[in-house]
């Protein structure tokens, strides 16, 4: 398409058609940010309940990524290295969360946490709510976004040549080891992709949320609130205060990973 | 020391049909066949790393048909060597120890011995990625080779060297057989049967045809390949 320094028309088409998207993404951020002054993002960094709400988002979408990894990840493995009857179905299931609107998934986990409901009730009894409490939260981020840990984990795992764990096999390793010495190491890339992706759609979660737990406030739903109680003014510094924060956390995470993760 | 009796191996529409062959201790013996034989899918029902459906396979009188992988003491070197990435030379080569919980003083002097006799003492400390096709070779030899395996199992492992890493890889080879290492090594290739080969078995379409040794096979060849046994040169 480009030859020497002649770039063929077709590709100026191909430029246009991404610059559109391009621009789509990128307006409605530079928007925000030209819309906003320093004095109103100074003053919502001094609203403890605007830095409370940020905080918990994060602990909370860490906290459900973390948790939720100890079993998606073996099944991930399963999944990738095991064929069985209703692997497909499984595999459905995991994907779920993506397809149905997250206001249906927030109603689908109230039908069963709720004190109501069985493992509601059975929950209640150890002294564990999910109603307007954290736990609520972390469970409804995990639900909506462990998809995206599950399938990067699973390629993963996919990709590994099954011949290095049968080597390791053959050298006396048990199937235990083989997944914690050869299999994890191979596909932790991989993994941790999943794992940021995994955080990533966790904090931005709403629609579950706000069924789940409006209170405590995660940054989503208190995004939501300010706006419908006071008006874009007043939500918007909050927006962009998550937006960078989340921003510079995702660019620790990444230069985290990439230095001690990059080469093996 | 190596008794498959009778072996049958269905994979898709393909299948080895009753297979039966009898390898002596210290014996350098030979599967060979054409591409699509059977001899590959043999060599994986012996590791353990494909399910028979009929036959039993035997290693120094112990039935390990049934057997997890990781407990037949028979030591496979794939043909894409598989060596692990992530390790260095020397984690490679101590794999097999450290399942065994062996000390690490033991560990260090099995290692350092083994990297001595196989020429890789300088390799110890590189990442496969980093060594080349020779040396691959006989870091998986080594990594192998040091669980002391009942029989040495090796799937094509002259196919990807070049003319004279090939020729240093057979006196290796040569060498590694005269320490009375019994040997099970499939190829579709006949010159490395004339150089290394007490006995052997010609697979072709998942039957083994014939059986025997170089000349035994050279007076009455069963097909083309056999036929090139007697003379690799023609």
């Amino acid at each position: 398409m480009i030859q020497g320094n002649r770039i063929h028309i077709f590709s100026v088409f191909m430029m246009l058609a991404g610059a559109l998207v391009l621009l789509f993404v990128i307006a409605p951020l530079a928007g925000m940010f030209l819309h906003t002054s320093g004095s109103s993002i100074a003053e919502a960094l001094q609203d403890t309940e605007v830095t409370h709400s940020i905080l918990l988002t994060l602990g909370s979408a860490m906290a459900a990524t973390l948790i939720f990894s100890l079993g998606i990840i073996p099944l991930a493995w399963l999944m990738a290295r095991h064929t069985f009857r209703g692997k497909r179905i499984i595999q459905g299931i995991i994907d779920l969360p993506v397809v149905i609107p997250h206001s249906a998934a927030g109603i689908a986990l109230l039908s069963v946490v709720s004190e109501n409901a069985i493992f509601g009730k059975a929950a209640a009894g150890l002294g564990l709510s999910f109603i307007g409490t954290i736990g609520g939260v972390i469970i409804a981020m995990a639900f909506v976004s462990l998809p995206f840990l599950f399938n990067a984990a699973r390629d993963s795992f996919e990709s590994i040549d099954r011949r290095l764990e049968y080597a390791a096999m053959n050298l006396g390793a048990s199937p235990a080891k083989t997944f914690f010495t050869i299999s994890l190491p191979l596909a932790k890339n991989g993994i941790i992709s999943g794992m940021i992706m995994m955080f990533a759609r966790g904090m931005s979660e709403f629609g579950a949320i706000v069924i789940i737990a409006y209170y405590p406030m995660v940054t989503p739903v208190m995004i939501y609130d300010r706006f419908a109680s006071f008006g874009l003014e007043a939500s918007r510094p909050i927006a962009l205060l998550f937006i960078c924060i989340a921003l510079i956390v995702f660019i620790i995470i990444r230069l985290f990973t990439r230095r001690r993760y990059a080469t093996r | 020391m190596l008794h498959v009796k009778d072996v049958t191996i269905y994979a898709g529409t393909f299948a080895v049909n009753s297979a039966t062959f009898r390898i002596n201790k210290g014996e350098y013996y030979f599967l060979l066949g054409e591409s699509g034989s059977g001899k590959s899918l043999l060599l994986e029902a012996i590791s353990g790393t494909r399910d028979i459906q009929k036959g039993s396979i035997m290693v120094a009188g112990e039935d390990i048909t049934h057997q997890p992988l990781n407990k037949r003491n028979v030591g496979i070197v794939f043909q894409n060597l598989a060596l692990f990435p992530h390790k260095k030379v020397f984690k490679n080569i101590s794999f097999s120890l450290n399942c065994r919980k062996i000390s690490k003083k033991e560990i260090d002097f099995e290692v350092h011995q083994m990297a001595e006799k196989l020429g890789i003492s300088k390799l110890l400390q590189r990442y496969p990625e980093t060594l080349s096709g020779g040396e691959h070779q006989r870091v998986a030899l080594a990594r192998t080779l040091i669980m002391k395996p009942a029989v040495l199992l090796l799937d094509e492992p002259l196919s990807s060297l070049d003319i004279l890493l090939k020729e240093e890889m057979v006196t290796l080879l040569k060498d590694i057989h005269q320490q009375g290492q019994t040997i099970l090594h499939v190829t579709h290739d006949y010159h490395e049967v004339a150089q290394l080969a007490d006995r052997i078995s010609i697979i072709e379409n998942g039957q083994i045809l014939q059986t025997g040794t170089r000349l035994e096979i050279s007076k009455a060849p069963c097909n083309r390949l056999a036929n090139r046994i007697s003379n690799p040169f023609l």
